[in-house]
């Protein structure tokens, strides 16, 4: 004996799964997307936190050094494994006039999980900051001739 | 004694569940949206800060300074130092921005204005492809 008829089912029953795949990767797209623009935000405060640290470093021996302490700080600010930080020096010594230029980049797992933690990786959140060695700063040598 | 609706809403939830979805999936995208405009208005913040920071004491005119002793920026190489600070980011955001910079005094304020793509409301017809944003941050030069 049958309670309820079956009509009507398969007139509805599509709906869900498709709904479900909706659902599901949509939810996906969207905190993925909020995980890239995370990581930039991080990658931006690490590169920036790298430059100001190298160009105010007492010295060239330890510029380096607080340049990529500062980078993991600011990374661990943000929650986020200095572990995994890339952090890269293009341009620049530490001399008078100098322009700097750090390059931060940080994993975006493909699929960010909660409690989980990421899984796979997608791409890489890349940030980049440069400034100039202050012309008029005590410490270093040679004349502050920037201006051409 | 009980009565009957007169109508039932057996099946309701299947216009119910993907009008849901729909509505946080909505939510959700202009949530990031709104999130890459403020992205995009920090990354200027901190291109237009680093530029006045670079410009306040790499601008000086030096045969000023040299000969008189008087610390006094020179508007054109403050504007050259800007610019090549700006382009030393290598920023999408920045290709097409347009920037402007005051001396007042031994101050120099940066403005830099640009324009931040959206990413689903594109998706949206009638909607607006991207959204202005705009950072002014000033510098001067301090005896330390």
């Amino acid at each position: 004996m049958r309670c309820r008829g079956d009509s009507g089912q398969v007139a509805g029953i599509e709906a869900l799964p498709f709904g479900v795949l909706i659902f599901v990767v949509g939810a996906l797209l969207v905190t993925n997307v909020w995980g890239v623009i995370d990581a930039k935000l991080a990658a931006t405060s690490a590169a920036r936190e790298a430059a100001r640290a190298f160009v105010e470093a007492p010295d060239a021996v330890t510029a380096a050094d607080s340049a990529a302490r500062a980078a993991s700080e600011a990374i661990a600010a943000h929650g986020r494994s200095p572990d995994r930080l890339v952090l890269d020096q293009l341009a620049g010594t530490f001399a008078r006039c100098e322009r700097v230029t750090f390059q931060a980049g940080y994993p975006v797992p493909a699929i960010a999980l909660p409690w989980i933690g990421g899984l796979g990786e997608a791409f890489t959140a890349t940030a980049r900051h440069s400034e100039l060695v202050d012309p008029f700063r005590s410490g270093l040598e040679g004349t502050a001739s920037c201006v051409p | 004694m009980s009565r009957e609706p007169k109508y039932k809403e057996q099946g309701s939830v299947l216009m119910l569940m993907p009008a849901a979805v729909l509505i946080v999936l909505l939510l959700g995208s202009i949530a990031v949206d709104f999130s890459i405009v403020f992205m995009a208005e920090r990354e200027l913040v901190s291109a237009a800060a680093a530029a006045a920071n670079d410009a306040a004491t790499a601008g000086v005119d030096q045969e000023v300074l040299r000969t008189t002793g008087n610390f006094v920026l020179d508007p054109a190489a403050v504007e050259r130092v800007v610019g090549e600070s700006l382009a030393a980011r290598d920023s999408r955001l920045l290709d097409g921005a347009d920037w402007d910079v005051a001396v007042v005094g031994n101050q120099v304020r940066v403005t830099v204005v640009s324009r931040a793509p959206y990413l689903f409301a594109k998706a949206i017809p009638g909607a607006a492809d991207d959204a202005e944003v705009s950072a002014t941050a000033s510098a001067d030069a301090a005896v330390r």
